[in-house]
């Protein structure tokens, strides 16, 4: 999507010098460059983008910065509730992380989250780009309700949308049991969706990929509009299909923006904690658990907040182990231009 | 660049998952001792269910009498995550008295968030205080809390269901009551002949009790998870049988949903829990609840219990410890424990027990005398951390396979109990 403004901005220098309009031309002439301040006008005027920048930055360095720097210390410590109550520091090395290298249960998290990040990655590119590419056809009103319900989904709570998916699955009182048992499945009237590992990641799934598709419907659908009709008019005289033209026309043009978005997507539903955690709390007996979730249970719940803090750092290192790949691309692309 | 940009929300979207496990570590002042309490404030932590209104506030009336100047400021907390909560607040020094768990006072006791009071046991009535109650509060050989109050669970029944079904007296035995159950399965309307989540390790835990039995063993010098001795699979058995009159989820416990709620729609025969945990009047007239000890396989002994109970402990890092201690001995005289023991709790004092006479405490108290509580030792409290393994395995065990269930969550009890503080 960024990609795409790139190109636009570009481009239109590109029209203004081929259609030279002789006022226009003048004036350019007549003035000076007025592009940058260059030569320095004032101290203010040149420390003025830095200025600007200066509250992001502060706070980013504050709330994100900062508390990565403490969970990075405490990770090499031997922080418990003990510890903690008589503001004690206790170093033990590695310690932490060797715990948790050796054990079992989070090689199984770790697993867990990579087998969910990418089933739901999967899951919510796909019907995002299909919903994008319905929008990019329907008709203008059918189009302002479909944003409006994309939009509904994207902005509600998450806590609160978590709140209506329990209920909705709820084994006793659930519209979702009510339902299939009226459609004669009666064995779903009391189903329990929270008792079984791979029932409980079904509607979790359903939850996130619900919550994910508004943003790369959307996305997609604002990359649709930037493809020049007549591309699609040449596709069709050389005899092209609609998936000749997705392959050959769409996905081309928009590789940036899949690329982007997928990594976006990898990025927030590999670290997505907060619909896991409250539909059925890492259970049941936390085969459900991802490494967020298991961070937090180990560290907060368990309170060995070094242990914790040690699993937050592995799992940013697992998360950019994954990601490796995309910077990599765009690493690349920066010593092409 | 804008693909500099991409990078950088990329980076930025990825740290931001990264919680903060921080504290800082700053020391808290040493209390200076006030002249007077002007504009003194002493924070008070209160569990959900335990405190009833009118001790609140003739607490709070007394307090303010007697420390002029000085507010108090009762705050009502959560069972549910109190553990860091508490931390938290001894860390910081943000909280002056507490209630605490008397599974969770050893714990507690040990992390040194806890003021020592054994010189002021004796002030603070120490010395009439029933031996067994007091034994939670005690950590080492010395003094970190004060018993406040104890119970146990008995069932709870809804009178009118139960004369539906022909059911003329309370059952004596285990099998009665499981005869009584069928009868109250046959009532129409009926949803539940008792409500029992699957997790209601309270009441496994009294079963144990009673099966002679106990769910952490001591080995050598260590404690070890027991779930896999006979004892425990034989009460098992008897809390499966009782589960199976239920309808209520087996992967939840009596807390979510609040079963007297549940209890409170009246198609409920039964439910075992505490005292405030029957529904209010404003839910339920209270003359169409009944309340008998949870019986027992003979008939002349009840069920083993859960003996539940609170201590309440002065925080070491608060500011105001003369305040806080006068506030505890205040909580310890006899007028305000006496009003717990008349909401049909068991006081720490057998002299007041004359004052527990609800239709609960009728019940209840007989039961206690055949109650047990968890073995007093600092690690403890890991086992109850949340997912707390006894609840877990439950599910597990109530889904199928005992012995699997039982020796993978002896193995994570026994990791726990073994976890360095």
């Amino acid at each position: 999507m960024a990609v795409h403004s790139e190109r636009v901005q570009t481009r239109s220098p590109l029209v203004g010098k081929d259609a030279v309009d002789p006022s226009q031309a003048a004036a350019v002439k007549g003035a000076p460059k007025n592009t940058r301040p260059a030569a320095g006008p004032g101290l203010l005027a040149r420390s003025a983008p830095y200025l600007l920048i200066l509250p992001a930055v502060a706070a980013t360095l504050a709330l994100l910065g900062w508390p990565l720097v403490k969970t990075f210390i405490i990770s090499f410590q031997n922080l418990n509730k003990r510890q903690l109550i008589q503001h004690l520091t206790e170093w033990n090395g590695f310690d932490n992380y060797s715990d948790q290298l050796t054990n079992a249960a989070f090689w199984n998290t770790a697993g867990r989250s990579v087998a969910f990040t990418l089933v739901n990655v999967v899951l919510t590119m796909v019907l995002g780009s299909l919903v994008g590419l319905l929008l990019n056809r329907l008709g203008k009103n059918m189009r302002l309700l479909l944003s409006f319900a994309l939009i509904m989904a994207w902005a509600m709570p998450i806590v609160a949308s978590t709140t209506v998916y329990t209920w909705l699955f709820d084994s006793q009182f659930g519209v979702v049991n009510w339902l299939l048992s009226q459609l004669g499945w009666d064995s779903m009237a009391t189903y329990n969706w929270y008792s079984g590992q791979m029932s409980t990641f079904f509607v979790i799934t359903l939850l996130v990929v619900w919550g994910s598709v508004p943003f790369v419907a959307f996305n997609m659908y604002a990359g649709l509009t930037t493809i020049p009709a007549e591309l699609y008019e040449a596709a069709r005289m050389d005899g092209a299909g609609s998936t000749k033209i997705f392959t050959s026309v769409i996905f081309p043009s928009l590789r940036p923006f899949f690329l982007a978005t997928t990594f976006l997507e990898v990025i927030w539903i590999f670290k997505c904690f907060t619909q896991v955690f409250t539909l059925n709390a890492g259970g049941p007996e936390r085969l459900t658990e991802t490494l967020p979730v298991y961070a937090y249970i180990e560290g907060i719940g368990n309170q060995h907040y070094g242990a914790g803090a040690s699993i937050a750092v592995l799992t940013i290192l697992i998360l950019g182990a994954l990601m490796a790949y995309y910077f990599r691309i765009i690493l690349k692309q920066e010593d092409e231009l | 660049m804008k693909r500099q940009l991409i990078a950088a929300v990329g980076v930025a979207a990825m740290v931001v998952g990264l919680a903060a496990c921080g504290s800082d570590a700053k020391k808290a002042d040493d209390a200076a001792k006030p002249k007077d309490y002007n504009g003194k404030t002493l924070t008070a932590w209160v569990m959900d269910g335990s405190a009833p209104q009118t001790w609140q506030d003739g607490i709070k009336a007394d307090f303010e009498k007697e420390f002029p100047g000085a507010k108090l400021k009762l705050e009502i907390q959560k069972w549910n995550g109190i553990g860091a909560k508490v931390t938290t607040a001894l860390s910081e020094g943000s909280v002056d008295v507490l209630e605490i768990g008397n599974t969770q006072t050893a714990g507690y006791a040990a992390t040194g968030g806890l003021l020592d009071l054994t010189k002021d046991k004796a002030n603070l009535g120490g010395n009439d205080w029933a031996a067994n109650l007091n034994n939670s509060s005690v950590f080492e050989g010395k003094q970190y809390a004060a018993p406040w109050y104890f119970t146990n669970r008995v069932v709870i029944y809804n009178k009118e269901l139960f004369t539906k079904a022909g059911i003329a007296a309370a059952p004596k035995t285990l099998d009665e009551f499981y005869a009584d159950l069928d009868k109250l399965k046959a009532v129409p309307g009926v949803t539940n002949p008792i409500y029992l989540p699957g997790q209601e390790w309270y009441t496994y835990f009294g079963l144990v009790v009673s099966n002679k039995g106990q769910i952490v063993k001591k080995d050598g010098d260590k404690y070890v998870g027991n779930l896999s001795s006979p004892e425990a699979k034989a009460a098992f058995e008897q809390y499966k049988k009782l589960q199976s009159y239920s309808n209520a989820p087996k992967d939840k416990d009596e807390a979510t949903p609040a079963q007297g709620g549940i209890f409170a729609k009246g198609d409920v025969g039964a439910m075992i829990g505490l005292g405030w945990e029957a529904p209010a009047p404003k839910d339920m007239a209270a003359e169409k609840i009944g309340f008998f000890p949870i019986p027992g396989v003979a008939a002349d002994k009840p069920s083993g219990v859960f003996l539940g109970g609170s201590n309440l402990a002065i925080a070491q890092a608060s500011k105001n410890q003369d305040l806080a201690k006068g506030f505890l001995k205040l909580a310890m005289s006899d007028k305000f424990e006496g009003q717990m023991a008349s909401t049909g709790l068991i006081p720490n004092k057998p002299s007041l027990n004359s004052l527990a006479v609800t239709d609960f405490a009728k019940a209840a108290i007989p039961a206690s005398a055949s109650g047990d509580t968890t073995p007093n030792i600092a690690a403890w409290a890991n086992v109850e951390n949340t997912p707390n393994p006894i609840k877990d395995f439950l599910t597990a065990a109530l889904a199928g396979d005992y012995d699997a269930a039982a020796k993978k969550y002896d193995e994570e009890i026994t990791k726990r109990l073994a976890q360095k503080q």
